[in-house]
């Protein structure tokens, strides 16, 4: 005990530690597509947010008599078959995509590693249980799945993106088990054993922090998955409904007249496939940023 | 994410092996002209072929491909023409029908079609365990109503009597100007008694008599496959007595709820006809290739069934109010390209003659007035209620269209859902929405197949309205009238009625509009969109 006491004394004298997430920060801000492919998803979620003062027009707000009218001065990318104006509706449509990729990603991410983590650090018949009911679910319709949880929940904006998450942690789960198991054969791990550590703390401070590159890649490819599988199911009459939309809602709808309007096709698509690609570098910035092996250089 | 990626697996692949496979080779339709194999796009995948139960038009394709009625209509005339039966008398009150079947009629098992099977047939149908929701096609007949409501247990004291094995005599309970047209509707086919028996109880709605393999027709095609989602195959039947004149060999019918891929199809060659043109498209194809799209009068009806015995619909003041702030004029002139006429009756204008009464107008003022008598001024506390739809890309945007006019007029928040075909229809026979889109075809050309649908209970009421007077008039009064004149003003009071009591918000009336390809032949457009499928052919004009 009197032992540890001194040390935490000591401590001012030491020269100041850099923590992990510190050491990633600066790692991060050297990568330049990273940091572009972050500044434009701020951006993104900036200008989605304050749609309603950015833009004069409302999302429902229709003008039938003028109908799809190519980019203008008044319109800036044009307006759909019922006068509503594009860039108002890619904007709010960016809410709802957005949203769903963080909420029902972060569900993912959730469910899936902490699954994933305790699997694969028991091991033997926890394990072996668990795994199978990941196989039973993967092996479920996954169509049929949603719809049997929007059937229990509802139909409710918050409740569709909890049950894409609920479909979409399985593999997130195997990831992490497949590394934990790998991670706890080495000797950090027994030595953090040894030093008494308990095993949701090696989970926490040890196995999860190693195991956080293929974690972060999978999450970003993850996020536009969620995405389209929501536009599939607003499209099917599961997800959002009109007059609400998504981009992957306008995007179904712009390929319908895609050959008389292209305008309602390039734009909900241009503004998917941007963030899309900010996403991925910023997952690859930040995998290289927090993969504790690499060397500080 | 599993089957999507999947499909466009496929679709990649299909691409390549056409690319591949193109140049000299034939596409599906010229082939099938060649070979007299007709590629139709049905539309929706049929809910069943059973004649006594079907109650949609995709159904109607099919079903009158595989079965015929006592009489059949001649496609450029809409006239009665003798089907199963070779010619029938009409007695001097216009009450008695008496049908001489032909000796020839056969069944596509060889059995010979009789005058019991006819007599079996409507039993069937009006049997009220089998719950038929068109068994209201057969109240002309003299107790059949009374039979179809469990009034008399005894199908004995209906007026269908059995004379010989090829004499079928039928009593009317009124002269009805329309009964012949009626044996050219689906719910009096004759049905293959023993075929229905051999698999299980014959008021079983969901029996596999029906399935391939297992249904016995007696029309001028048979059943060779039916794949679910994917295609409807019947094959010319050589036990017809017509069969001579049966011009194509086989009909496919294929089920594409999404208008775009079927029109893609269509332009691909893959189909002779569709079932109906995306909105976007109409100006194109009016523009660039006039010859094969093919917009005509259709006796058809397109309004929004209210469910009236839910709050707040079931206040008058309410359904009043949400119909007169749907703008008809600027919906057809904008969402609807201009091809329709719009409604402010349920009735098509000129059925026989007859005028449907117009008892109100677009007034958003009014409108108003009457939410805010109704407890919601400025739309203030109504509840949230939801528009239904079949999935499909046109009822999607006059939905969207409708929503915003009631928002912008009533100042209320409304939603809109879509269901597949089998569910809506089940949704709305259990009057389980709120508001539903319905379009609905006349059965035979005279007001009577509009009106008569709303009487108290109705198959196809399905909105709970339910009005004494209407039914007096419907049930006991209009049949009992010999000329239209009386008949329709009749009509007209109970129109009146209706459209006073808004159980429907009616919305436009039809055109049909379809991709034909010119080779399909013997197809001409009528108001009923009625194929008489022994008059179709197929030919090259090359």
């Amino acid at each position: 005990m009197s032992n540890q006491t001194t040390q935490i004394e000591n401590i001012d004298a030491m020269p100041k530690g850099v923590s992990l997430w510190d050491d990633a920060w600066i790692r991060l801000k050297k990568n330049k597509l990273a940091m572009v492919g972050l500044c434009f998803l701020i951006f993104m979620m900036i200008v989605c947010l304050m749609a309603p003062l950015l833009t004069p027009y409302g999302y429902e707000e229709q003008d039938l008599r003028l109908g799809a009218s190519a980019p203008s001065v008044t319109h800036w990318l044009g307006t759909d078959t019922f006068g509503r104006d594009m860039l108002t509706r890619i904007l709010y449509g960016g809410r709802v995509s957005l949203m769903v990729g963080f909420i029902a990603t972060s569900v993912a991410l959730l469910i899936g590693v902490t699954y994933g983590a305790i699997a694969g650090y028991a091991g033997g018949k926890v394990d072996a249980l668990m795994m199978r009911l990941v196989d039973i679910i993967y092996a479920l319709p996954f169509m049929i799945f949603i719809v049997l949880l929007m059937v229990v929940f509802g139909r409710n904006l918050l409740l569709l993106f909890l049950a894409i998450g609920a479909v979409e942690w399985l593999v997130m789960a195997r990831i992490v088990r497949g590394q934990i198991q790998n991670l706890k054969q080495q000797e950090f791990v027994e030595a953090a054993i040894s030093l008494g550590l308990s095993p949701g703390a090696i989970i926490r401070k040890h196995l999860i922090p190693n195991a956080l590159g293929p974690i972060i890649v999978y999450t970003t490819l993850t996020i536009p998955n969620v995405m389209l599988l929501e536009a599939f199911l607003s499209f099917l009459g599961l997800g959002i409904q009109p007059p609400q939309s998504s981009w992957g809602l306008l995007i179904s709808y712009g390929v319908e007249s895609m050959e008389e309007y292209p305008w309602l096709l390039i734009f909900p698509g241009l503004a998917l496939t941007l963030t899309l690609f900010a996403l991925n570098f910023m997952g690859d910035g930040l995998r290289d940023a927090l993969d504790p092996k690499a060397s500080r250089d | 994410m599993k089957t999507t990626r999947r499909n466009c697996l496929i679709i990649l692949f299909g691409l390549l092996l056409s690319a591949c496979g193109g140049g000299s080779s034939l596409s599906r339709v010229d082939q099938g002209t060649i070979d007299g194999v007709l590629h139709f796009g049905n539309g929706t995948e049929p809910q069943t072929i059973d004649p006594h139960i079907a109650t949609g038009v995709p159904e109607h394709h099919v079903i009158t491909a595989l079965f015929e009625g006592l009489a059949t209509k001649n496609p450029y005339t809409l006239e009665s023409e003798p089907g199963v039966a070779e010619s029938w008398d009409i007695s001097e009150d216009g009450k008695t029908y008496i049908f001489h079947i032909r000796p020839n009629a056969r069944w596509s098992n060889g059995d010979a079609v009789t005058a019991e099977d006819f007599r079996w047939s409507w039993e069937r149908i009006l049997t009220p365990e089998l719950a038929s929701e068109y068994s209201y096609m057969l109240y002309p007949i003299a107790n059949a109503e009374n039979f179809n409501k469990g009034r008399i247990p005894d199908f004995n004291q209906v007026g269908v009597k059995v004379l010989d094995q090829l004499t079928l005599e039928v009593q009317l309970r009124a002269p009805t100007p329309y009964f012949l047209q009626l044996m050219d509707h689906y719910s009096t086919f004759p049905v293959h008694r023993a075929t229905i028996e051999a698999f299980g109880s014959y008021t079983d709605q969901l029996s596999q008599w029906s399935r391939e393999g297992n249904i016995v027709s007696n029309g001028p095609f048979q059943l060779a496959e039916w794949r679910i989602n994917s295609h409807i195959r019947v094959e010319k039947s050589m036990s017809y007595w017509d069969t001579d004149s049966v011009k194509l060999n086989s009909i496919i019918f294929y089920p594409t709820d999404n208008l775009i891929t079927e029109e893609r199809m269509f332009r691909d060659g893959l189909i002779h006809r569709t079932e109906d043109v995306p909105l976007d498209k109409v100006p194109v194809y009016l523009e660039e290739d006039p010859d094969t799209i093919v917009i005509a009068p259709y006796l058809s009806s397109y309004y929004y069934m209210i469910n009236t015995t839910k709050p707040p619909l079931d206040d008058l003041r309410v359904r009043r109010a949400l119909s007169m702030s749907v703008d008809r004029d600027l919906l057809n002139e904008t969402v609807l390209e201009n091809i329709m006429v719009p409604a402010y009756f349920l009735t098509p204008p000129g059925t026989v003659g007859y005028e449907p009464p117009v008892t109100f107008a677009y007034d958003p003022e009014q409108a108003r007035a009457l939410l805010a008598e109704a407890g919601y001024p400025n739309g203030e506390g109504f509840p949230y209620f939801e528009i239904l739809y079949n999935t499909q890309e046109n009822h999607r945007r006059i939905a969207v269209a409708i929503q915003e006019m009631w928002r912008e007029t009533l100042n209320i928040d409304v939603g809109i859902v879509n269901q597949e075909w089998q569910v809506y229809l089940e949704s709305v026979g259990n009057i389980n929405y709120d508001v539903a889109r319905r379009g609905w075809v006349g059965d035979y050309v005279d007001p009577n197949t509009y009106l008569d649908m709303f009487i108290t209970g109705g198959g196809n009421n399905n909105t709970g309205f339910s009005n004494a007077r209407y039914d007096e008039i419907m049930l006991n009064e209009a049949p009992l009238k010999l000329n239209n004149e009386e008949r329709f003003a009749l009509y007209t009071e109970a129109e009146t009625i209706l459209m006073d009591n808004m159980p429907i918000i009616p919305i436009y009336i039809y055109q049909t509009k379809n991709l034909k390809n010119p080779d399909m032949k013997g197809a001409p457009s009528n108001i009923m969109d009625h194929y008489n499928w022994k008059y179709v052919y197929l030919e090259s004009d090359q």
